[in-house]
């Protein structure tokens, strides 16, 4: 095996490596508790969940995706 | 209540601090993720006109062929690219400061370190193609920038990587979501590939066959560790954002990131089949390849049971419709690709027009798609200003879907029949392989024009909405204004 390939297997090997230390941080700092709760972390008071964030610009768009968001 | 939970709590709607931080990181971020946008639409209009004409010289070899810089052998690695480092790379990174700089929940730190590495960025990307179409290619595919562009492109890339970890470090104390995983991931693994690359083949080259190891490790895994998780961040924060409703399950989500960190990096070597390499290393390539089903099925399921019950929001949504267009061609991608690994299926399809389809699905069909769909939904909010047409948008959705789909067809078609020519003992003629493909080259060229006519239709937008071209409209990316506007910065 040629020093090459030697060195293309270390960068594999650092890469999954590299993987396995960020996921080693992420237990440690907490990161995957509290996950039922997680997916809401993106919205906030400004877009909030329930409320659709875009459409197309025309009246009729508007209309239409308002309609569907007041729907139960 | 701990940094980690109260990031969990939304606020109250009446609390107008949430809208003022929001304004604010987006007024911070304007120029950058505006100049990242802008030369990418440019590049993105010069890659398609050389790609078309690439094409169109599979057809007709003499076409255009007067002058060296127009022949195709530089031609085609110039669109090639182009469409990599200048259009891909150049707006992934503006979406990605934009999510990153969102998510972290604080306004741009060192504006004029991004502004920097833009105009780095663009001027290695211009010099490289430069060097393409001056005859300095240098053979390698993905990789065929002069040495001398090298250099200038890992600079400016270095500077938004250092950006990146900056913004981490310095994000508001709280959940990881798992969009940030995603990008904080792709931004430490692009210098890694590109200067492990750049050492292994220029700087320090390695010999004879292990050359096509280092290129398709690299060439595979910056589809699948720099374009990948930028484009499935983006389609993770956008379809819950623009339907209003969280993820289905986190948990798969975060399973979804964790086993393509784990598996993705070993996948490249199964292009390789059949060549002179030690056999584990093939073996180890299509074991991963196969594991890939993981990551990529836990996503499609993610996806497809959030939108359950919201699929009708794709009539209105331009941001919905190109991300969710994106994000099922990424499953359909992932699966064709990880089967393509499978030795039997690999023999018909390796050298083919099969690969080149499969390439432009996932490049195309789920990043390209996935990135026009975040732009849909963040130029809005940066410029201030809704989108002046939709009959315009509609245009440029169904010119880029039914372009990418012809292309696709035809290409994975014309492939198939050309590996089984090319595989039959009783075929000796290797220009009958070259004759059945022939036909469906043309269309695959012909279907180049939409999707340079899908790009010229998306840069007018473009350039309109940077103009703030006609009537003011009260639109969606503003509909959340506060109920006092003075809460506002002024933007």
């Amino acid at each position: 095996m040629t020093a090459g390939l030697v060195l293309l297997l270390l960068g594999l090997l650092l890469l999954s490596g590299s993987a396995f230390a960020a996921f080693c941080w992420a237990v440690g700092d907490g990161q995957l508790e509290h996950l039922e709760r997680a997916p809401e972390v993106i919205f906030d008071a400004a877009e909030p969940i329930g409320e659709p964030g875009d459409c197309f610009p025309d009246a009729r768009s508007r209309a239409a995706m308002a309609k569907a968001a007041e729907r139960p | 209540m701990s940094d980690l939970l109260r990031s969990l709590d939304p606020g109250t709607p009446s609390d107008p601090r949430s809208y003022v931080e929001r304004a604010e990181i987006d007024a911070s971020l304007r120029g950058p993720v505006l100049l990242f946008f802008c030369s990418g639409i440019a590049w993105l209009l010069l890659g398609s006109l050389l790609g078309t004409l690439a094409a169109f010289k599979m057809s007709f070899p003499h076409l255009l062929d007067s002058a060296d810089w127009l022949t195709f052998g530089r031609v085609r690695p110039a669109h090639l690219n182009i469409m990599i480092y200048g259009w891909a790379s150049s707006v992934g990174i503006g979406v990605g400061i934009w999510l990153m700089a969102r998510l972290c929940r604080v306004a741009l730190r060192h504006r004029g370190l991004l502004m920097g590495a833009g105009v780095v960025w663009n001027l290695g990307v211009l010099i490289g193609t430069v060097g393409i179409l001056a005859g300095q290619s240098r053979s390698i595919e993905w990789l065929e920038f002069p040495g001398w562009a090298t250099p200038v492109l890992f600079l400016g890339y270095a500077l938004i990587g250092v950006w990146g970890v900056i913004m981490f470090r310095f994000r508001r104390p709280g959940h990881v979501y798992v969009s940030q995983w995603y990008l904080l991931a792709a931004f430490l693994w692009f210098p890694w590939l590109y200067a492990t690359a750049n050492t292994l083949l220029i700087w320090q080259p390695v010999q004879g066959s292990v050359v096509g190891a280092v290129n398709w490790w690299y060439g595979h895994n910056v589809l699948g560790l720099w374009f990948t998780p930028i484009g499935l961040a983006s389609a993770y924060y956008m379809i819950p954002k623009v339907i209003g409703r969280p993820i289905h399950s986190y948990y798969l989500s975060i399973l979804g990131f964790w086993s393509l960190a784990f598996f993705y990096s070993w996948n490249g070597m199964h292009h390789l089949i059949g060549g002179p390499f030690p056999a584990w290393m093939i073996s180890a390539s299509v074991v991963a390849s196969i594991m890939m089903f993981i990551p990529v099925l836990t996503v499609a399921i993610n996806h497809h049971s959030t939108m359950r019950g919201h699929f009708h929001y794709l009539k209105w949504s331009p941001t919905l419709r190109f991300t969710v267009v994106g994000a099922m061609t990424y499953t359909l991608v992932s699966l064709q690709g990880s089967l393509m690994a499978i030795p039997s299926l690999n023999n018909l399809t390796h050298f083919t027009d099969y690969t080149i389809g499969h390439a432009h699905l996932g490049l195309y069909g789920f990043f390209t798609m996935t990135m026009f769909g975040a732009m849909y939904y963040i130029v809005p909010r940066l410029v201030g200003w809704e989108w002046p047409s939709a009959t315009m948008i509609r245009w440029h959705f169904w010119l880029a879907t039914s372009g990418i789909a012809i292309m696709v067809a035809s290409l994975t078609l014309g492939g198939f029949l050309q590996g089984l020519e090319l595989n039959d003992p009783e075929v000796l003629d290797f220009l009958s392989s070259v004759r059945v493909v022939a036909p469906f080259r043309f269309i695959r060229a012909c279907s180049g024009i939409l999707l340079s006519a899908a790009h010229l239709v998306f840069a007018v937008l473009f350039i309109r909405m940077l103009l703030r071209h006609g009537v003011r409209q009260v639109g969606p990316a503003l509909f959340s204004a506060p109920e006092k506007p003075g809460d506002l910065p002024a933007v």
